[in-house]
């Protein structure tokens, strides 16, 4: 039977580190996947993610069951972006566009197909995705960084406000400005080829 | 009345909270209907990458190993709290250290008299510190009570017979010369002491007192 958040958290504020790592098990997709959008690059987005749990680590004797353990975790994972912003981290950064193809060439178990696959539909993937991450990339490091808060973690803007330490007002005008860039970018009357427009309908 | 412009602000938080257009306003607008179509498709292509952009599950295993090599090296949490108290505290600290360490060479004479009058500030601060600061006096405008000695004046009067006035003369010289005995009597005595009976005083018959008024303000 798998232990509880609570019984790991308590044996990894008694320093037990495979307690510790349980945790980061259970969570580390969530925490990656938030990286990966924010950085925009796979090497940026381990390195974060493993700063998070490095701090969280470091801090876990401070947490006092006020909130579940991953709203204390993604606390401190926008401290961290906010703080690698500041400090000129990510490689994209002073790029026009820095894009690293993810891994979506996956048969149906999950495993990697091979880059060499070339089917069409593969291609217009490449492509279609390509289009979203750029789209991304072209955001300012707040409005991504709101966007992402909002659509993937579901936060109210009170939330994002009290996270990124600044009023609901701008929190709430962040969002609405990257989905206007979003869909300037990716809508079906932007300047894109017709096939990826037909395929992203499809979805 | 349909407001497009007011419409397309709502659109956006109607498709984050993933509510189907099903409102009469989008059915009947066309415009709000293909902005709410347009904004729909693109945040699901942002959604459809949150499924693509995971791992492969062979990834997962390389990052734990790596995280977990990063926490082994990692300083303990209890030591890593120190460290930051320390982190917070070390600019002041470096500063004290500096100032103890720092050697400066100073010729002899000159430092005597720095000593010495570092010592005579110190002597000079300590007995200004002893010495009590004098309080402005407090003025209080109150209305005093003096006590004034009233003066008695006790008025012998004395009759006397005209037609027995050589008489008395005669008596009066007698009593001067027996006055004048009795004076130096006493001054013979006083010698040693003044006598302290009241030996030889006759009071007067009759007493007349004056009692000087005015000396207070509260007396009529």
């Amino acid at each position: 039977m798998a232990e509880s958040d609570a019984d790991l958290i308590k044996r990894a504020q008694a320093q037990d580190l495979d307690a510790f790592c349980a945790l980061a098990e259970r969570y580390a997709r969530r925490i990656h996947l938030l990286a990966s959008h924010y950085c925009q690059n796979t090497q940026d987005a381990e390195d974060l993610s493993q700063e998070v749990w490095l701090k969280a680590y470091q801090a876990v004797q401070t947490f006092r069951f006020d909130s579940s353990f991953y709203t204390w975790l993604r606390r401190i994972t926008i401290n961290t972006f906010l703080n690698h912003r500041r400090s000129n981290f990510f490689r994209w950064r002073g790029q026009s566009t820095v894009v690293q193809l993810l891994p979506i060439d996956l048969d149906d178990s999950g495993e990697l197909v091979g880059s060499s696959s070339a089917s069409p539909e593969n291609i217009y993937n490449k492509l279609l995705f390509e289009n979203v991450v750029n789209a991304l990339a072209e955001l300012t490091p707040s409005q991504r960084l709101a966007f992402l808060l909002r659509h993937y973690e579901g936060m109210s803007y009170d939330e994002i406000a009290n996270a990124m330490n600044c009023s609901t007002g701008t929190a709430k005008k962040g969002v609405w400005r990257a989905i206007g860039k979003l869909r300037a970018r990716l809508s079906p009357d932007s300047h894109e080829p017709e096939p990826l427009i037909d395929l992203a309908s499809e979805y | 009345m349909h407001n497009c412009t007011e419409t397309k602000e709502r659109l956006i938080e109607l498709v984050l909270d993933g509510r189907s257009a099903e409102t009469s306003e989008l059915n009947a607008c066309a415009e709000c209907r293909a902005e709410f179509d347009a904004l729909n498709m693109t945040l699901r292509l942002t959604s459809r990458l949150n499924e693509t952009a995971a791992p492969a599950e062979s990834y997962w295993s390389g990052y734990h190993a790596r995280l977990r090599e990063k926490l082994a090296t990692a300083p303990n949490p209890s030591h890593a709290e120190k460290q930051r108290r320390k982190e917070k505290l070390g600019p002041l600290f470096e500063t004290m250290r500096l100032c103890v360490r720092t050697q400066v060479r100073v010729p002899l004479p000159l430092a005597i008299a720095v000593i010495i009058a570092c010592l005579a500030l110190g002597v000079f601060a300590v007995r200004r510190a002893e010495t009590p600061v004098a309080q402005p006096p407090l003025l209080v405008q109150a209305p005093v009570q003096v006590p004034v000695v009233q003066e008695k004046v006790v008025t012998r009067v004395v009759y006397r017979d005209r037609r027995s006035s050589s008489r008395n003369s005669r008596r009066a010289i007698n009593d001067d010369a027996q006055t004048e005995s009795t004076f130096a009597k006493s001054r013979t005595s006083s010698t040693g002491e003044i006598p302290a009976s009241l030996n030889g005083f006759k009071p007067a018959d009759e007493i007349k007192l004056t009692v000087i008024k005015g000396g207070s303000p509260y007396e009529k």
